[in-house]
């Protein structure tokens, strides 16, 4: 079995060039869409004083710090990431407590998700979307013997998650809330977890999931709405109106970079949440197809980084990997979803390619540890293959 | 609790199976999700594009106004009256405008507005659009626009510019803030004037800003040039001749239209009071009235020589009759008329050259009414001169049946009827051009238009002689005389009717053309309410009439023809036949 994958191709390289090529490709890419976005919205800001470049400059410095902390990140073992996994899990914990805090915490647009450090704001959430990663991962290794337990195996996992939940939908959160959701059952999962149990258990969180939205007249709006924009275009349905508007006016091809009528102050939120109708009005289908796929190969590259460490019995790097896929595949998919008005509108950015710093960073800090995975799988066939 | 994790751990390795199908499973299920994003990407982008590029275009596509330019209005040499020049209005988007205190006080004082006053305007009002200053000059608007305040905008357009200003207000009029005519020619030739608008379509930002145009719908079209018959220089003097003869008079109002008798082209049409069209923020409606054209005042006996070309057409008297005068006084009825210089019997000449109210009364009282009536009607009094000018007034000629005798006797010099300057001003044309009436004009004219023959030739050089002996020294008006040119005319003197009754307030005018021997020019003066010592129309109306008129022959170059007082040695004859 190992002989079938220690190909001399694979063991040229040290490490995932293409999957490296495809993240660099979405951060340029992104760049380029998040300075197109902003050039109108930053123009009519007084409160940035006017400044076109201004989203465009902090981007691309999100962005090389990013890199920074990603190549840190690679530098480290992923047995130490484990034992990591813990403790990064209790400062996210710690993180996601202390927005809450008044005076701590900076609101914007009624949302309380900030970390207010000086010159830097910090997303908690965006980090402990990874912690959550490495956590689950952690954990499913840990309780492997009770994985068809409800009690053993899934019921302490559960509780940790419902206290994450409560603070996120404290702040709220809830788009982070189902990304986290969305990685912990998929672990589970993976680590297997009785189906029967996972069925069940996947009725019961939609059924909170759908009582979490019926019973908040505010989500439970947006939902209403999300059926049919249309109806109220200049109010409710006013933003998802104008992401459709965008993705039809860009057609097959596109109006062309720059060119975008709806980022001219039309589309809210152009350079984070909606940063992908932008790229649907400025560079058509194509562009949408090109994105989707460079995530589609990201999300399928970090499935199969994650079966040759299971291959190898190396169950936390695996879970980690796969981890990271179902990250990115969910957000990517939930973001666009609601670009596309396919799913009801909730604060989750483009991961990669969306304007704001601390989701960059934990983005491209995950992607290096999915990396380093690749790398140390690459590194023991070596050592094996003669 | 660590030491069982560990043990925890050592279990795992034993115990955890990653089954492939799981990992299989949930790559197909997130891979089947990135399908469904790229069909509703298709369907968005493809199948639907047409539904959602409509909602998007009646979101920010525009069709916008490309404002056309206005006509010039020439007089007769090319000057410019009436010019167009670019400018801007500066509106604002109440939703949208962003501005501190100290960006407003810079605003206000561009726009020449009180800072209260702008907030006041953005604060105030319904709607989002407002309009913060209109016709802004394009430096200004440049200055404006300089500040960067956002949701301040500037619109196109033209303002118009009166080179004149008072001199030609009445006669060339304005037009308000959306270049259309409201008074004068501006208003009269609007059809004309006025450019047609193209159209263009915008894709405007949400702000407002155009940030694309998709397509020209339509061209402006700018507004076609008019030449007027007017002269700017006749318009020149008649208004300041005018102005200065009611300071002097201490006049309440007055008007002057000056004709060209061989083509009816009117050359000067000058009113006072006045205004400046240039700045219109105090008007008043005194200010504003074209009196020339539509106040109507009792002419008196300006009209006398239509009563005595009645007669003489009909063959009744000749101009060397003798009609009794009855020492200035004649009674109908219980009613008395009177003359100023009473004699016991003048001929048919000198009734008019003494301007006998006695003497014309008689010479009416053997006419048949109607035959009076059909005279003052062909002559155009009682209808609008239908110049296209606003207010245009007709006058009042009672029909001829209702006369009382003593109506019709006071009719004959100019009491019972009432006309406007410039309807007194055409009909003495047809005694200055040989019988023939033509309608007026206000554009310049290449050839005569076609006139109308209202009295023969024979009349109207009887009638023409009689009025040269007006301006002799015994006439009633030898102010009226013009060095060098022999100048036949009449005076007005008529009482106001104020609340029904005649009143001690008088209109004094004076009609008259030059030369007589080949009549080229025709002014009419009229004074209103001159509240000085003198009152008569030929101590008030006839000096300007002189004046105008001697300038104005001069300039035009019009030989002499009068050579007892002429400055020349001789007429010079060959002048006339090149036609200046």
């Amino acid at each position: 079995m190992l002989s079938t994958l220690a190909t001399p191709r694979l063991l040229r390289a040290e490490y995932d060039r293409t999957l490296l090529w495809i993240v660099l490709t979405l951060l340029a890419l992104g760049v380029v869409m998040v300075y197109s976005a902003s050039i109108a919205s930053a123009e009519a800001d007084r409160h940035i004083g006017y400044r076109s470049s201004y989203f465009f400059v902090r981007q691309l410095a999100y962005v090389a710090a990013a890199l920074v902390a990603g190549a840190a990140a690679f530098q480290i073992p992923v047995q130490r990431w484990q034992r990591l996994a813990p403790w990064l899990f209790g400062v996210g914990l710690a993180g996601l407590l202390l927005v809450l805090i008044p005076g701590l915490g900076k609101e914007v647009n009624g949302s309380r998700r900030w970390l207010s450090l000086g010159l830097l704001n910090l997303q908690p959430s965006e980090f402990m979307k990874f912690a959550v990663v490495l956590y689950a991962a952690d954990y499913t290794v840990r309780k492997a013997a009770f994985m068809h337990s409800f009690k053993k195996g899934f019921f302490p996992m559960g509780l940790v998650m419902f206290l994450v939940g409560f603070l996120l939908l404290r702040e709220p959160d809830f788009g982070a809330l189902a990304v986290m959701t969305a990685i912990t059952a998929a672990i589970l999962f993976l680590g297997g977890l009785n189906w029967r149990l996972f069925v069940v258990l996947m009725v019961l969180l939609t059924i909170g999931f759908v009582l979490l939205v019926v019973l908040s007249p505010y989500r439970f709006n947006r939902l209403v709405w999300f059926w049919n924009p249309w109806a109220d275009p200049f109010g409710k349905g006013y933003q998802l109106t104008h992401a459709l508007i965008a993705f039809g006016h860009g057609g097959w091809l596109g109006v062309g970079l720059g060119a975008s009528v709806e980022k001219q102050l039309y589309l809210p939120e152009a350079h984070t949440d909606f940063l992908m109708a932008v790229i649907a009005e400025e560079l058509g289908f194509v562009g949408v197809l090109f994105t989707i796929g460079l995530f589609v190969f990201l999300v399928w590259r970090a499935f199969s980084i994650g079966n040759r460490a299971a291959s190898m019995e190396r169950y936390f790097a695996a879970l980690t990997a796969q981890g990271v896929g179902v990250w990115f595949a969910v957000q990517t998919v939930v973001n666009m979803g609601v670009n596309m008005g396919m799913l009801p509108t909730k604060g989750l950015t483009l991961p990669l390619l969306s304007y704001g710093g601390s989701g960059i960073v934990a983005n491209v800090v995950a992607l290096a540890v999915l990396l380093r995975v690749d790398f140390e799988s690459r590194q023991m066939l070596r050592r094996r293959s003669p | 609790m660590r030491g069982a994790g560990a043990v925890g751990v050592k279990n795992a390795r034993l115990n955890l199976r990653l089954e492939g199908w799981r990992s299989r499973l949930l790559l197909l299920t997130l891979l089947a999700c990135f399908v469904g994003l790229i069909g509703r990407a298709a369907w968005l982008q493809g199948f639907h594009s047409g539904f959602l590029q409509q909602k998007g275009d009646e979101r920010y596509s525009r069709v916008l106004e490309m404002p056309a330019s206005r006509g010039i209005i020439h007089d007769r040499n090319g000057q410019p009256l009436a010019i167009s020049i670019p400018s801007e209005s500066i509106w604002a988007s109440r939703e949208d405008i962003d501005l501190s205190e100290p960006q407003r006080a810079q605003l206000a004082t561009l726009l020449g507005m009180s800072d209260a006053e702008l907030k006041q305007r953005i604060d105030n009002g319904h709607g989002n659009f407002v309009y913060l200053k209109r016709q802004v000059p394009a430096a200004v608007a440049q200055q404006v626009m300089a500040l960067r305040i956002p949701g301040l905008f500037e619109q196109h357009g033209y303002h118009r510019g009166y080179p004149k200003g008072e001199e030609t207000a009445h006669l060339v009029g304005f037009t308000d803030a959306d270049d259309r005519g409201q008074e004068g020619v501006e208003l009269a030739y609007q059809s004309q004037l006025a450019g047609q608008s193209g159209a263009r379509r915008v894709i405007k930002d949400r702000a407002g800003h155009v940030i694309d145009e998709v397509e020209d719908i339509r061209a402006p079209h700018p507004g076609r040039d008019i030449t007027l018959s007017v002269d700017a220089r006749a318009q020149h003097l008649a208004y300041r001749e005018l102005r200065n003869a009611i300071v002097q008079h201490q006049a309440k109002a007055g008007a002057v239209v000056i004709l060209d008798t061989q083509t009816g082209e009117i050359l000067a049409l000058a009113n006072y009071p006045d205004y400046d069209p240039n700045n219109r923020d105090h008007l008043s409606g005194a200010q504003l009235r074209n009196r020339a054209l539509t106040d109507t005042f009792e002419p008196g006996s300006t009209m006398k020589p239509f009563t005595i070309a009645t007669a003489l057409e009909s063959g009744k008297v000749t101009p060397t009759t003798v009609i009794p005068t009855g020492n200035g006084q004649m009674s109908i009825g219980p009613a008395l008329i009177r003359d100023t210089h009473p004699a016991a019997a003048l001929t048919v000449a000198q009734v008019i050259q003494h301007s006998s109210n006695v003497g014309a009364a008689h010479i009416a009282l053997s006419l048949p009414p109607e035959s009076m009536w059909n005279m003052f009607t062909d002559v155009g009094f009682g209808q609008a001169p239908k110049l296209g000018f606003p207010g245009e007034a007709g006058g009042r000629v009672r029909p001829f049946r209702t006369w009382r005798p003593i109506e019709q006797a006071t009719m004959a010099y100019g009491n019972g009827i009432s006309v406007s300057l410039i309807q007194l001003a055409r009909a003495y044309t047809i005694f200055a051009d040989d019988g023939m009436l033509r309608p007026l004009s206000l554009m310049r004219v290449t050839k005569p238009q076609p006139g109308r023959r209202v009295i023969s030739s024979k009349t109207a050089h009887e009638v023409t002689d009689m009025l040269e002996l007006v301006v002799s020294p015994e006439g009633t008006a030898p102010q009226a005389q013009v060095k060098g040119y022999r100048v036949a005319g009449k005076t007005g003197t008529a009482h106001k009717v104020v609340g029904g009754r005649y009143a001690n307030r008088y209109v004094a005018s004076f009609v008259g053309f030059a030369p007589a021997s080949a009549p080229r020019l025709l002014i009419a003066v009229m004074i209103d309410e001159p509240s000085g010592s003198a009152y008569y129309g030929g101590q008030v109306a006839a000096p300007v009439f002189a004046s105008l008129m001697g300038n104005l022959l001069q300039s035009l170059g019009v030989p002499p023809d009068d050579p007892a007082t002429s400055a020349f040695a001789q007429p010079i004859a060959p002048l006339k036949a090149a036609g200046l």
